[in-house]
């Protein structure tokens, strides 16, 4: 009866478990090979090392790392649970606007009360809010300082808004979709409308996050206004590094067990899944929520590397990207969406950025700014009809080889 | 013999077609019964209101001593009170191997805070392999389920089933694709489930139901026709007619 089954599906797979560890040996190499290099990159940073590495390479790293762990959140909400989101970048956004509130606004402050303190009578504490105000919101054709910035002066305030902004987002409009059953390309649809609402709600200049010009200065971080960008850049760089490590451990073992079990086969089929009696909803909801957290805190670390924030990074192409970068290094598999993360935004970067040469054909010159686009389409068509599995699935062959 | 199950008067319509007409049916724990009929009699569909898949349009279906409303639960609530159910086709995880399919329908615990710290104890261990060895894939354990023949697809099933602990098994069409000695172990099994729950089977193989030896339900456009033994309903002029006779 099992006459038509490929021979390599029969071998037994994985024994029971032995250990969170030992059961997933990826996760150690994969923490290896973090750990050697955020050490690499150090060593030959210009802040702490030879200076091989540019200050602003450091940076593009440092925000790789990032993208990389909201990558293995899309993961684990897609890959693992079969919700295609198309809107959590507006999740990792919100997480940059939370924290990027914080260090205008600390900064701002240092500057305002270091020129009016030059003269003879000390500011006020309105005084010194009403000269924030005027100087944040100057852009914008206003001087007073909106409601959600009442408490953007605390640092544990909005590292707490980091968490609870994308998290109660998520939690409501999780709640409201998956209540009423919408899935596959209805849910795609609306947590891509989800987006788009968001970001063009930002886009205006009254919503007191300053409209199209966000938030800016975001490298400068208060308390360590004199420590050279070079370092800084490096403590970014650490801090990324460490939370993808800590991501990476989180979900892997979010997914190792019987929790990752349940998830992949509600992605399989969840109309069986609610026979065997789980609440389906739940499930998608816990694992939507948490993902949205760790994509805000993701953002979080990525503006202050970028130091610029603006509602078109929420804009809908950037969570398709996400989705694009997961197909292509692999799903299921939370390797491979660092992998493709990692291997496409860099390439993008090299490429759109002036780095790659342009090639002259003589009748033709390809300038890969304008063809960028074209050759990830190209890829990402190649890879979902030659190889489903991604970049990832490589590993596959090559331990079946050995 | 308590009544476990009691459904009556249940009615549902799809675009005008009366899949189910005025039926009522009940069952008690422990009780083994067999429900017949041709095609379109409404078997599935009757499974699909128990367990929460269709809402009726008018009814009854209640639950237990307390009378629990089923109607006003969700399927997975449905399946926690105590109802499992085997699909016509086999529908396991097959990307999954035979182990997790089965813990994932061990009687444990069902909140994703549990799930999420949940490790096989020495008990969970030892069930999964009693409930393995009851339905023959001992030695298929740590193989994926889509690696195993239909057979052993349909009996990884029934194990899920068991693991469940449900007191009532609704089975739709255990038999369908066994050969004749794996249909005569599927007998075996669920009488022997039988004797401790309700299960319900759903068949169209008469040789299968005479193995079953149990009262039968003979289901016809929605409505019971007959009830009895199997010699008494297959001596009915109206089941010979609309169903035997063909």
């Amino acid at each position: 009866m099992s006459m038509d089954i490929p021979r390599q599906s029969l071998a037994p797979t994985k024994p029971p478990r032995r250990g969170f560890l030992r059961d997933n040996p990826s996760v150690l190499w994969f923490m290896g090979l973090l750990g050697l290099f955020t050490l690499g990159v150090t060593v030959l940073s210009e802040g702490m090392g030879i200076g091989m590495v540019s200050t602003n390479l450091v940076k593009i790293l440092g925000m790789t790392l990032c993208l990389c762990l909201i990558a293995i959140a899309m993961d684990v909400v897609w890959g693992y649970c079969g919700i295609l989101s198309l809107g959590h970048f507006a999740f990792f956004g919100l997480g940059g606007y939370a924290i990027g509130m914080w260090l205008m606004y600390a900064r701002t402050e240092i500057v305002i009360r270091d020129s009016l303190g030059r003269g003879t009578i000390p500011p006020t504490p309105a005084e010194i809010s009403e000269g924030v105000a005027a100087q944040i919101f100057g852009v914008v054709g206003s001087s007073e300082l909106p409601l959600i910035w009442t408490f953007a002066g605390s640092l544990p305030f909005q590292l707490s808004m980091v968490v609870l902004v994308p998290g109660l987002l998520a939690l409501v409009f999780g709640w409201l979709a998956f209540r009423s059953r919408v899935t596959g390309v209805y849910l795609s649809i609306l947590t891509q409308a989800m987006t788009l609402a968001l970001a063009l709600y930002l886009f205006q200049n009254d919503t007191g996050l300053r409209g199209n010009n966000g938030l800016s200065g975001l490298q400068n971080i208060p308390g360590a206004l004199d420590v050279p960008q070079s370092v800084l850049s490096v403590w970014f760089f650490w801090a990324s590094a460490l939370a993808l490590g800590l991501g990476y451990m989180l979900f892997a073992w979010v997914v190792s067990g019987k929790f990752g079990s349940v998830i992949r086969a509600i992605r399989d089929n969840e109309a069986r899944v609610r026979f065997l009696g789980y609440n389906v909803e739940g499930y998608k909801l816990f694992v939507f929520t948490i993902t949205a957290i760790i994509s805000g805190i993701a953002g979080a670390l990525y503006y202050p590397q970028a130091g610029i924030i603006n509602p078109a990074e929420i804009a809908p192409i950037a969570s398709i990207y996400l989705a694009v970068w997961v197909a292509i290094g692999g799903r299921g598999r939370l390797y491979g969406a660092v992998i493709g993360a990692a291997s496409v935004s860099l390439l993008s970067s090299w490429l759109t950025g002036g780095g790659a040469p342009n090639i002259d054909l003589g009748l033709y010159r390809i300038v890969w700014t304008d063809w960028w686009l074209v050759l990830l389409g190209l890829g990402f068509v190649a890879v979902t009809l030659f190889f489903p599995k991604g970049i990832g699935g490589l590993f596959d062959y090559l331990v079946r080889k050995s | 013999m308590a009544t476990l199950l009691e459904v009556s008067g249940v009615s549902v319509t799809f675009d005008g077609f009366r899949a189910i007409n005025n039926l009522s049916i009940a069952i008690g724990e422990p009780e083994l019964r067999a429900v017949i009929g041709p095609n379109g009699a409404g078997k599935t569909t009757f499974m699909d209101i128990v367990t929460g898949k269709t809402r009726p349009d008018s009814g009854k279906v209640l639950w237990g001593e307390r009378g629990i409303d089923l109607l006003k639960l969700s399927e997975s609530q449905i399946a926690k009170a105590g109802i499992g159910r085997k699909f016509q086709k086999p529908t396991v995880f097959e990307e999954q191997s035979v182990r997790d399919n089965l813990a994932m329908a061990l009687k444990n615990k069902r909140g994703p805070f549990s799930v999420l710290m949940w490790t096989a104890g020495a008990q969970d261990v030892a069930r999964i392999e009693e409930l393995a060895e009851e339905v023959g894939l001992s030695d298929r354990l740590d193989y994926r389920a889509g690696a195993l023949s239909h057979g052993q697809k349909q009996w990884l099933e029934i194990g899920m089933l068991l693991a469940q602990d449900p007191r009532l098994l609704l089975v739709d069409e255990p038999a369908a694709g066994m050969t004749p000695a794996e249909r005569e172990h599927t007998t075996d099994l669920l009488k022997r489930a039988a004797q401790s729950r309700a299960v319900m089977v759903i068949e169209h193989d008469m040789e299968f139901i005479r193995r079953l030896d149990c009262r039968v339900t003979v289901l016809h456009e929605g409505a019971v026709l007959a009830e009895g033994s199997l010699d008494h309903v297959t001596k009915n002029q109206q089941v010979i007619d609309v169903y035997l006779g063909r």
